[in-house]
């Protein structure tokens, strides 16, 4: 359901305006989608690759060896408070820097 | 599903649905009703039926009944799906996000909602979740051509062009031999230029560059189609065919600068930065003398070579290109050369030159070595071009003597008092620039452009009351400038931000800055509609543009003014609170039983006043929506039209810092958003945010007098900090060891050595001994008398330049009012910013902030003279107290009262 949030008609008062106010309109208005040849459709498809799981595997490795970084729960705290920062983001740029919160603190003051 | 309807009231939901898709809410309406009549409980008709209030204004009853319908029926995906939409209508994406995942994970193959998930997705720039929903929508339905295309660009959004391509080649392998049919050839031709783009961005520019001709007559926009042609043939190196072709686009377009520097490039005569060599000067004249025997009408042929040209050879050029020019009598000749004031040594050959047509025309009515007479009015145009010319030199007295001569020779040409008026700002009396402004717009009441520009004037100059009513000559009828504000009237809402900023009216500042950070917001809501709409359309090389655009919306530069004049309003809400309540309780109880009686009387009274005006207020709101047609357009009254309810703010700096975010993430370049960023974080106690601030004013300039001075009050403030204490205090300490050697600023240096290090380098500049002397007051208060003195010796010295008419000196007005101000605050030196102020006025005999002897503020000044004649020509006005001070909108029409014909 493709809605739109016009409320109740408008009132306007000018030719122009209501052209305004109807092209306005059309811009949510519904339409069915055009329709493509089955068969041809059937042979395109098959050329679409799944190259995504690549990609899936290589971040899966990055995650497994971030999460085995030994952090510091207060100094998650300590830099989420005073950079103002998101505690997941305080928390993953400490473990990219190996828990050092020095080091970690200087690269977000970039 | 829950409770399923028997066929009749299936048939009725399934309208309901209808009349939702195709926006006919009071049919929806009915067929809701008709089914809770005997399902008063069902689920999914109460969200339906909260849906369709919702596009009819009735949000609290739509949320009502929607949650109510959920709440009855949660296995439901259609109620999940409605609470999506419902959230997103109020651009709640996050929730809308995660009811559509509860509806999925009920009717996972859904495309309605797998659609409509895929806008949020593409809204809110999740591009890699956007991916994953689009193939979905593509694999369930690869019939459907907009899968297609939607998928393609997910991909390109995700970084991803070359995949994007091979999912458009497979859509074309779907289509017939002969496609497209005629009623889709617009579509099928922006799709193809798309998919050019895409090769282009790939650099598999050979592919393209084929694709593009084999494709030639299926691509309907044969302007874009050379455009691009001729692209790639210069990034092939393909030069002589690139110049071919770039000469076929001047001969349609002979004014679009670009394809002249693209012709340029192609002959191997473009530099970015313009510093050509002689011999590449010579090459370039010979170009565009042939290229001006081509295109004789284009204005573009004859003024590009005078950025190019140097010397006589540019005297020669902009002679030949200004005397047709002030005979015709081109207001806009000033602007067009204005930017070759920025190229060393021109502005002065342009004043001799002038000058000497000026010589000559008053002389003998011709223009040096011609024989033809001139008509009256080239004499004119010459001075309003000399006038602007002594402007932007600094020179207003010659400027304004220019500019009055002119308008005794013509004194009905509108441009000549805007001029004026233009002049008059920069020479620092607003009062008066802002009359004659009004005298300009006077002499055409019925143009905008002169209306609005006499509005900015006023708002300049801070009258604010006289600004809205002469704005609202121009608004519709009945909605006073509350239109402005609908009609996202940004300039207006800034310049009288901050004429409230200026005169300390910090609620009404803040509402409109906040008013244009709201029409931001809302240009970045406009794009909603347009995710599935361009889709629809093909036109995808503009909506991808249009996206990048929204990406940046943020970094255009009304929306920094409006968020610094925001903060810079909350930090001072932060420093200066208003009285509290208390407080006033507090004096009131001090007064005497009689006295406390009176106030409590007035008090009363005036709260009175108030809620009557309100009234009115909402009475004029009610009048004005009722139309011709007598329905009733009711329009939602504003709860704090002056701002009122924005300085009880809890916590002005949260607020502040709400803003703030935005501009280091749109204009991290700017020297402004660092300067900010600093003043409210260090009141925030944050210190390494301030830290931050400092290592990027450093980044941009560090020999800006600001940075300088944010550098040494940061270690200062640093440096008399208790020793660390918390955990959070040793890591800070820590971090502030590690970057300090990195500051080469204070290498193995003091403090005070820095700051005398920084003024040997800058020994010379007004701004930069400034910076200095405050800085030394700061690091210490008994060296204010040394401090002060050091301002007050710097010298004014006059610029070196060949073309002497009356002397220009280095310190400008604004930066002589900067000092002022210092002087009088954070040095607290009064009698030295009096003697300042009588030097400045001097300097600046315009300025009524000096209140100099030809400024508004002085008897004998340009404005004062002007009220003096309007007085003489109006016998019926008395003289004396009743006109001091007063400004009539009307002009000079008053004097034409009597006029009769």
């Amino acid at each position: 359901m493709e809605g739109a949030d016009e409320g109740i008609e408008r009132v306007v008062d000018s030719k122009d305006l209501q052209q305004q106010s109807k092209a306005f309109d059309k811009l949510t208005d519904r339409v069915e989608d055009r329709q493509l040849d089955s068969s041809r459709v059937q042979e395109a498809m098959a050329s679409i690759a799944a190259s995504a799981e690549a990609d899936w595997q290589a971040m899966r490795m990055r995650e497994k060896e971030l999460a085995a970084v030994k952090i510091n729960a207060a100094d998650v705290d300590i830099i989420a408070n005073e950079l103002e920062l998101d505690k997941k983001v305080a928390e993953r740029t400490l473990r990219e820097h190996k828990g050092d919160a020095v080091a970690a603190i200087r690269h977000l003051l970039r | 599903m829950g409770a399923s309807l028997p066929s009749k009231e299936a048939n009725l939901f399934k309208l309901i649905v209808k009349s939702y898709e195709t926006k006919q809410y009071k049919k929806g309406l009915k067929a809701a009703d008709a089914i809770l009549k005997k399902f008063p409980d069902h689920g999914e008709t109460l969200s339906m039926k909260g849906l369709t209030l919702n596009c009819m204004d009735r949000k609290s009853e739509a949320y009502e009944l929607v949650r109510q319908g959920l709440k009855n029926d949660l296995k439901s995906h259609v109620c999940w799906h409605v609470y999506g939409l419902l959230y997103r209508s109020d651009r709640e994406y996050r929730e809308a996000i995660k009811c559509y995942r509860n509806a999925l994970r009920i009717d996972p193959d859904n495309i309605e909602i797998l659609r409509d998930l895929s806008l949020l997705q593409a809204q809110m720039r999740d591009l890699s979740g956007f991916v994953e929903t689009r193939q979905q929508l593509l694999t369930l339905k690869p019939n459907h051509r907009m899968n297609w295309i939607g998928f393609s660009v997910a991909h390109h959004l995700n970084s991803n062009a070359s995949k994007a391509v091979e999912i458009l080649e497979a859509y074309e392998g779907t289509l017939e031999e002969d496609h497209p049919p005629e009623n889709e050839r617009c579509e099928h031709g922006e799709m193809l230029l798309y998919k050019i783009s895409l090769l282009e961005e790939c650099g598999f520019l050979e592919r393209a560059l084929e694709e593009l001709h084999k494709k030639e007559s299926k691509i309907v926009d044969k302007l874009v189609y050379k455009e691009q042609e001729v692209s790639l043939l210069v990034k092939l190196g393909h030069l002589e065919e690139g110049e071919a072709l770039y000469q076929a686009l001047l001969s349609m377009n002979p004014d679009n600068y670009r394809y002249y520097e693209g012709l340029q490039k192609c002959v191997g005569l473009y530099l970015e930065d313009g510093q050509y060599s002689p011999d590449q000067i010579d090459r370039l004249d010979s170009l565009y003398k042939t290229l001006v025997q081509q295109y004789k009408w284009s204005s573009a042929v004859k003024r590009i070579p005078l950025d190019f040209l140097q010397g006589d050879k540019f005297r020669e050029a902009a002679d030949n290109y200004i005397r047709p020019l002030l005979t015709k009598g081109v207001p806009s000749l000033f602007s067009d050369l204005s930017s070759l004031y920025n190229h060393p040594g021109k502005a002065d050959i342009l004043e001799q030159l002038i000058l000497e047509l000026e010589r000559s025309i008053r002389m003998s009515g011709q223009y040096p070595g011609r024989m033809d007479k001139e008509p009256p009015s080239t004499l004119m145009w010459t001075l309003f071009l000399l006038a602007q010319h002594y402007d932007r030199r600094g020179q207003y007295e010659v400027a304004l003597s220019k500019i009055d001569e002119a308008i005794e020779h013509t004194p009905t040409v509108i441009d000549l008092y805007s001029v004026k008026s233009r002049i008059l700002k920069h020479a620092g009396d607003l009062v008066a620039a802002a009359a004659f402004a009004d005298e300009a717009r006077c002499m055409d009441l019925a143009d905008r452009y002169v209306n609005s520009e006499c509005v900015k004037r006023m708002l300049q100059a801070d009258q604010v009351a006289l600004a809205e009513k002469t704005a609202v000559l121009f608004t519709k009828d009945g909605d006073q400038h509350n239109n402005l504000h609908d009609m996202q009237c940004m300039w207006y809402e800034l310049a009288s931000g901050e004429s409230y900023f200026r005169q300390g009216d910090l609620g009404r500042a803040l509402k409109k800055f906040l008013a244009v950070e709201k029409h931001y917001a809302d240009i970045t809501e406009d794009q909603f509609d347009f995710h599935s709409y361009c889709l629809r359309k093909m036109t995808l090389c503009t909506y991808v543009e249009m996206l990048k655009f929204q990406d940046q919306l943020h970094s255009h530069a009304y929306f920094h003014k409006a968020a610094a004049g925001a903060i810079r309003g909350y930090i001072k809400l932060h420093d200066s609170p208003p009285k509290s309540t208390a407080e006033e309780d507090d004096n009131m109880s001090k007064l005497l039983p009689s006295q406390k009686k009176k106030m409590r009387q007035k008090q009363r009274k005036a709260e009175a006043r108030a809620k009557k005006e309100a009234e009115e207020k909402n009475e004029e709101s009610s009048a004005s929506g009722v139309s011709k047609s007598g329905k009733r357009h009711i329009k939602p009254v504003d709860p704090d039209p002056n701002g009122e309810k924005l300085l009880q703010v809890e916590d002005p700096l949260s607020e502040a810092t709400k803003y703030l975010k935005l501009l280091q993430k749109n204009s991290p370049d700017s020297l402004e958003t660092h300067l900010l960023s600093f003043e409210l974080y260090t009141r925030k106690q944050k210190i390494l945010l301030a830290l931050q601030a400092v290592k990027q004013l450093l980044r941009l300039d560090a020999e800006h007098p600001d940075s300088h001075r944010c550098l040494i009050k940061f270690f200062h403030k640093v440096g008399s900090m208790n020793a660390s204490v918390t955990d959070s205090e040793k890591l800070i300490w820590s971090v502030l060891e590690a970057e300090r050697p990195t500051i080469s600023q204070l290498h193995e240096k003091s403090l005070f050595e820095a700051n005398n290090s920084f003024l040997e380098k800058h020994k010379d500049s007004l701004m930069h001994r400034a910076a200095f002397a405050e800085i030394l007051h700061i690091l210490d208060s008994n060296r204010k008398s040394e401090a002060v003195k050091f301002i007050e010796e710097s010298t004014n010295n006059i610029v070196p330049r060949n073309g002497a008419l009356g002397p220009i000196r280095e310190w400008n007005l604004k930066d002589c009012i900067a000092v002022h101000k210092l002087l009088g605050t954070v040095l607290a030196d009064q009698d030295a910013a009096l003697r300042w102020k009588v030097r400045c006025a001097e300097y600046f005999p315009y300025s009524t902030y000096f209140e100099g002897c030809h400024s508004s503020a002085s008897p004998n000044s340009a404005f004062n003279q002007l009220r003096k004649n309007s007085e003489n020509e109006s016998p019926n006005h008395s003289v004396g107290g009743q006109n001091v001070g007063s400004i009539t909108s009307n002009g000079k029409l008053e004097a034409f009262k009597d006029l009769t014909i």
